[in-house]
């Protein structure tokens, strides 16, 4: 499966290439739309992709996907998956809109609360895959039903929490130091995962359970509890995603986050990040998220797109048929060596 | 312990909720709601096979739902131009093929995991549809409705082709060697290799019979309504993977039968309309399905750990 043979400048270079290469179809994409979805209304005001309302808007709207990408990084880095964060982020949304509104709970405490309750979703994730050995894959597809299916049962399928205080919704629709809230919030997670995968010991261990799970048992790794803490990790992240979700649309709703998952793992995996883990990095994540993000939003200023009134088809395409060339994309050198080395092989 | 222990199980699981349902809500078994009930989730039974053929290779397909709507709406189309059913069935159960095909070249070809290769198929189907249909609804003419014949004679039809289809296969992957490389190849596939098998065509041809398999379904859940609705698959792949989950076939490949397969969708069927006889809001029909998901690879788990200690 992995290239032993390769050196460790030559593994660098290749991480480092792709993320040159996504930042350059970033900014491609960007000048774009910038190009295509700018235009001057009647009054000469300048409107659509290029203004920088937009851009915040962006950055806005990218804030919860990229979070749940970013919990998804060192997931997949062990060679693990959790398809339940959407769901997670959708049930503790309601969590925190019935602890504020049914129980009158403070909106710390309120808040505080909802992340315990993701930390503990993303424990019995944790508990069913280290404890009992199943498939990560298996187990969230169960907890992708189970979690979504509580908060369909605790709301009835109706309720929607709304009216929180403004002094909840600024982190979510307002800004601080002339940028929106929640991306504050983004960036001091984006830093925290990037000390805890690349510059802690502990969290580079990541890395080498997902190359070699057995390898790194035999290295002295408490590799479960390591793995555990990924998926509790994520939990814990997903419930961030929900408070911000939540002070983003002022409404707590039981379909919140619904197919996130989809758009994180392709983040995480158009970053560069190898869906069989060992191999990936946090600013790849960031690009991967920047990239998916620009899509959807430019997509919306484009003058065909406003026409068919199609937008959110489109970037849900455009997504899906991304993640597919990412994938192929990042098995073709294997591919191709895999080749050389059969025919020389004989 | 018995080598149908998990079947049995499940089996066992069945017959109390039966028999829980005959004392606590007899009306369950009132027999024209019954047939209906079975008769709607005949399709699902059919893709359910085919998902347990895929699940044994082990590999997974999520993209079924978006399968299912796509012959769905196809095959509708075609029907709606005066296309006779004969001709319609094989064109929905080429177009389920050939998609099966695209994610049985990604996954067996390209060698990449099967869950983000269907979830990505899963999203740009279900999306491309909605971008060309944009939600409109397709009218089928009336010849379509039970191919013409009564209402009960149309549903005892798919009941009994879904059961003898059931059967059919069922015995064929326990005797035919075909159905014995798909076991081969789920449970290693390096030795499937080494005995001469290949593993990556036969990964790939269970694709692709998933995939026309979805499109026979989309026909036989064609018949059952008056017009096609392009949402019609979504969430398929869940309850069809649950079932099969459920039934005692492991996501790890090598193990399982169709026979546990049929009792997990049965299990799961009872689940919704027990919900409304015992009177519990069906909102908690999502939860349920989950915690039933759940709870079965709970049991694989415990069950293989003490195995492994004993």
């Amino acid at each position: 499966m992995s290239s032993p043979s390769s050196s460790r400048t030559g593994w660098k270079s290749v991480v480092l290439s792709h993320e040159m290469l996504l930042a350059a179809v970033l900014v491609a994409e960007w000048l774009l739309f910038y190009h295509f979805g700018t235009t001057t209304n009647r009054r000469g005001m300048v409107v659509g992709f290029g203004t920088i309302d937009r851009q915040f808007d962006i950055l806005r709207h990218s804030c919860e996907i990229g979070l749940l990408a970013l919990a998804l990084t060192p997931v997949i880095l062990t060679a693990g998956i959790d398809l339940s964060v959407g769901s997670l982020l959708g049930l503790c949304a309601i969590l925190f809109g019935k602890f504020w509104h049914d129980a009158g709970l403070s909106i710390p405490l309120a808040a505080a609360l909802t992340l315990l309750c993701g930390a503990i979703g993303g424990g019995l994730n944790a508990g069913l895959i280290t404890k009992l050995r199943l498939p990560p894959l298996i187990v969230t597809l169960g907890t992708y039903s189970l979690f979504r299916g509580l908060a369909e049962a605790i709301t009835h399928g109706s309720v929607t929490y709304t009216n929180f205080p403004p002094g909840f919704l600024f982190l979510g629709q307002e800004r601080w130091l002339g940028v929106p809230t929640q991306a504050w919030v983004f960036l001091a997670v984006s830093l925290a995962m990037w000390l805890l995968v690349h510059r802690l010991t502990f969290g580079r261990s990541f890395r080498a359970i997902g190359f070699s799970p057995e390898g790194s048992r035999y290295a002295g790794l408490p590799v479960d509890r390591r793995v555990g803490l990924v998926y509790v990790l994520a939990g814990l992240i997903s419930a961030v995603a929900a408070l911000i979700y939540t002070a983003r649309l002022g409404q707590a709703k039981a379909d919140a986050g619904t197919g996130y998952e989809l758009f994180a793992i392709t983040a995480v995996v158009l970053g560069g990040t190898s869906i069989f883990g060992g191999r990936g990095s946090i600013t790849g994540t960031l690009l991967g998220v920047a990239a998916i993000a620009v899509l959807k939003n430019g997509l919306a200023t484009l003058p065909v797109v406003i026409r068919m009134n199609a937008a959110q088809e489109m970037s849900g395409l455009l997504t899906g048929a991304l993640l597919l060339l990412a994938l192929t994309g990042s098995v073709l050198p294997k591919l191709l060596s895999g080749l050389r080395t059969r025919r020389h092989g004989g | 312990m018995n080598r149908y222990f998990r079947e049995l199980s499940v089996m066992g699981a069945l017959a109390v909720v039966l028999l829980g349902l005959a004392i606590f809500a007899p009306a369950f078994f009132q027999p024209q709601p019954l047939l209906s009930l079975v008769t709607r989730e005949a399709p699902t039974l059919i893709v359910a096979c085919g998902m347990a053929m895929v699940i044994i290779t082990r590999e997974i397909d999520i993209s079924v739902g978006s399968l299912f709507s796509v012959c769905s709406v196809c095959a509708g189309l075609l029907a709606a131009r005066g296309w006779p059913l004969i001709l319609v069935l094989p064109v929905s159960m080429g177009v389920g093929a050939l998609l099966g095909a695209i994610n049985g070249v990604l996954v067996a070809g390209l060698r990449l995991p099967s869950i983000v290769v269907t979830l990505a198929t899963m999203v740009t189907l279900r999306q491309g549809l909605n971008l060309i249909r944009q939600g409109e609804f397709v009218n089928l003419p009336e010849s379509f409705q039970w191919f013409g014949l009564s209402q009960s004679a149309g549903q005892w039809t798919l009941v009994i082709f879904a059961l003898l289809f059931l059967v059919a296969l069922g015995l064929a992957l326990r005797h035919v060697a075909a159905g014995r490389w798909i076991y081969a190849v789920g449970t290693d596939a390096e030795a499937a290799r080494l005995a001469g098998l290949r593993p990556q065509w036969i990964v790939f041809a269970v694709f692709v019979i998933l995939g026309a398999l979805t499109g026979l379904a989309a026909i036989m859940n064609l018949v059952q309504s008056p017009q096609v609705q392009p949402m019609v698959g979504a969430g398929l792949e869940l309850e069809v993977i649950a079932a099969v989950v459920v039934g005692g076939v492991a996501i790890s490949g090598g193990r399982g039968n169709l026979w546990g397969a049929f009792a997990g969708l049965l299990l799961l069927t009872c689940v919704s309309p027990a919900l409304t006889h015992l009177h519990i809001e069906a909102y908690w029909e999502k939860a349920i399905q989950g915690a039933i998901i759940l709870l079965a690879v709970v049991a694989d788990g415990v069950r293989r750990k003490k195995s492994n200690n004993g």
